[in-house]
């Protein structure tokens, strides 16, 4: 047993304080069992076919879309903040780099893997590449969330090098250093290739013509939800960020970054939001008012089906929106921590009830006269790869925290000695 | 996705669409051979270890990079920016012209002032044949004790200043010593024979950047009170400096202790 604590150490940075070997595996041991749970759920999917899950023709997005939706939201704060460090020279926020690319390479990772079992026929997944359809959004989505997880690999790959014993081989310390120096490059790729996957995830809703509770009119080919989508991304990756961090900081009883760090991050998500939230009470008013009756459908066609009623409007829109936003934004409430992670919560809570409306209300709600209110719960195949997702999120971040230098600021140019 | 591919059409949507598509690529993959590239060109020019000892410099804590000016009393507060290699420094000159004022208590072990030291705690002694004798100095002994094994290089093979010399377990501790000088290992010695390599250098010798004289003194009085404070428990309360000497085998007699927080301070290693 202390040869195995002792192997352990070895892998800790030096003078990096962890908790014992076992208090790590026992955190572990649930996170395994459920992402095991979520492999033979995915394994059945696999297997049997998507008659495990409680999808159908009619009700072809689920919880899976739901949850990638989701995580690719969450895990914008990978790029905005290398957006906000690499490009717009952010410096303060660097000790959050290498967080946001392991949150933002889990999420995006999920994201893939579930897709793949949603698409049933996962051996079939590189046809999206090679016949590619260049007026779907959804070929667009599937290309830049491709290239983009190539980048937040590449990304990870210097942090991971940065572990006490991948360190000590003099190559990989090499190509980690001068790797370092081109991340800039990847982070420029990176914002670009997130910028159009946000957007396209929402215009894959807005250009559904057939299903006028998400159908928007916008500019040029992108309807008005690709750049809600965008925005609400961009409000909600930070937010996210902190969360996490915040969460960290609990669990293991230290602080890991700076109060200021948060409250920076909490400003621009708060900004944005704002942003957001303007755009989208715009949308919605034209939406409603011109967009919808004149496919010939009103607001109560799309509000009175319980529990989907307009609460759900009201609920994102303020309670989610406009008060996180607020929280984030006036000086007074921005320096309470408590507050500030309360408006991260309610940020990250808003973004993905709107993703939840998104999929599962526009298919919910009938479209023809004889169309029924549809009802979908998820099996528990389903349940258990979310929660698979999940698992592997948490414990991906885990290792990482444990074994590498996560919270270290990253090296800048001015840090490196000079060769003569 | 190209022309021979079924489905393709030579339309504007396409060509803007793959265009774009394959540009990132190109990019991703581009960055990737440059990074792979780069790091194969410090293999070649002989770049690799320079840079893995200075990334390891960074890394140290700035008080364990004083400025051997600091340590020999000659300026009050000077870090080293120069990964201690005070043959490139410009300012060394200007620096080693003032009065020195080492500490006057006992540093706690012994050292000699016909040797010169390096700060990864081993000694250098030239030799009459040209050649360098390499051991490890009292502080280190103090510390290891007897190793439980030692990994010596093999003769005629060449280590480089600041690579890994020679490495040494104890207690399941690695201890990776860094080499005081670049040239080629002529002899190994060992524990027992009070030294551990002969090395000869593959041309003239500047022996600037190993401490000696005043400089040892302050150093291993520094290095001494980093160690009391690494060995003492966090639950100790307020003390008073004690001085002393340091005992032999400080691993066998403080078994509980963070070694591997303490061997990585001592042996420059992060």
């Amino acid at each position: 047993m202390s040869e195995t604590i002792l192997l352990d150490r070895r892998w800790i940075a030096r003078g990096a304080e962890r908790s014992s070997t076992l208090h790590f595996l026992l955190w572990l041991a649930p996170w395994v069992f459920l992402l095991l749970l979520g492999i033979y759920a995915a394994g059945l999917c696999f297997y049997y076919g998507l008659n495990q899950t409680n999808m159908d023709n009619r009700f072809a997005f689920g919880m899976w879309i739901f949850l990638d939706l989701s995580v690719i939201a969450m895990g914008a704060g990978a790029f905005f903040t290398g957006f906000l460090v690499y490009i717009l020279k952010q410096n303060d926020l660097k000790p959050m780099l290498n967080s946001a690319v392991v949150i933002g390479l889990t999420c995006y990772s999920g994201a893939v893997a579930v897709l793949m079992v949603d698409v049933g026929q996962p051996l079939r997944a590189w046809f999206t590449f090679w016949y590619p359809n260049t007026h779907s959004m959804l070929t667009e989505v599937t290309f830049c969330i491709s290239c983009y997880l190539l980048v937040l690999i590449l990304e990870y790959i210097p942090v991971l090098l940065r572990n006490r014993q991948l360190r000590k081989i003099p190559s990989f310390l090499i190509f980690e250093h001068q790797f370092h120096k081109l991340v800039p490059v990847l982070a420029g790729v990176g914002t670009f290739l997130s910028f159009f996957h946000q957007g396209s995830l929402g215009g894959l809703y807005g250009v559904l013509r057939g299903r006028p509770f998400a159908y928007r009119q916008g500019f040029a080919i992108w309807p008005s939800t690709f750049f809600l989508f965008i925005l609400s991304a961009l409000a909600v990756g930070p937010s996210f960020l902190m969360l996490v961090v915040a969460t960290a900081e609990k669990i293991t009883g230290r602080q890991l970054v700076q109060q200021g760090v948060f409250r920076k991050l909490g400003f621009i998500s708060g900004v944005l939001l704002a942003l957001y939230i303007a755009a989208k009470a715009v949308d919605t008013y034209i939406w409603l008012n011109f967009t919808s009756p004149a496919l010939g459908f009103g607001p109560v066609d799309f509000y009175s089906y319980w529990p989907l009623s307009s609460t759900f409007l009201f609920i994102a829109t303020v309670p989610l929106g406009l008060f996180p936003a607020i929280l984030f934004v006036v000086p007074r409430t921005a320096r309470h921590r408590g507050l500030l992670l309360l408006a991260a919560v309610l940020t990250c809570g808003g973004v993905l009830l709107n993703r939840f409306v998104m999929t599962v209300q526009t298919l919910a709600l009938p479209t023809l006269p004889f169309d029924e209110f549809l009802k979908y719960t998820p099996s528990w195949q389903e349940v258990a790869t979310f929660g698979g997702v999940i698992a592997y999120g948490v414990i991906v971040y885990s290792l990482s925290y444990r074994y590498l230098p996560l919270f270290e600021a990253p090296k800048g140019e001015d840090k490196h000695v000079s060769l003569g | 996705m190209f022309p021979w591919v079924d489905g393709f059409h030579w339309t504007a949507t396409h060509i803007i669409f793959l265009s774009l598509f394959f540009s990132a690529i190109l990019i991703i993959l581009s960055t990737l051979v440059r990074g792979i590239w780069r790091a194969y060109s410090d293999f070649r020019a002989h770049r690799a270890t320079a840079m893995c000892w200075r990334e390891n410099f960074i890394a140290l804590p700035e008080a364990d990079r004083r400025c051997r000016h600091q340590l020999a009393g000659r300026v009050d507060f000077r870090t080293c920016d120069n990964a201690f290699d005070c043959r490139g420094c410009p300012n060394y000159a200007n620096f080693a012209e003032l009065p020195a004022s080492p500490p006057t208590g006992s540093a706690g072990v012994s050292f000699s002032n016909k040797l010169l030291y390096h700060r990864g705690h081993t000694w250098v002694r030239p030799e009459e044949d040209g050649s360098y004798t390499i051991g490890l100095d009292e502080f280190a002994q103090c510390l290891v004790g007897r190793p439980d094994s030692v990994k010596l290089p093999t003769q005629c093979e060449d280590i480089e200043s600041e690579g890994i010399a020679w490495r040494m377990t104890k207690h399941g501790h690695e201890i990776r010593v860094r080499a005081p000088l670049t040239g080629t290992v002529v002899s190994t010695g060992g524990p027992d024979k009070g030294w551990y390599l002969k090395i000869l250098p593959y041309g003239p010798v500047n022996l600037r950047h190993l401490l000696s004289g005043p400089e040892v003194a302050g150093w291993l009085a520094a290095e001494t009170q980093r160690l009391q404070l690494q060995l003492c428990s966090s639950d100790a309360g307020p003390c008073l400096a004690d001085g002393g000497t340091l005992l032999p085998d400080l691993m066998d007699a403080e078994p509980n202790a963070d070694w591997d927080t303490v061997l990585g301070s001592t042996f420059l290693d992060s």
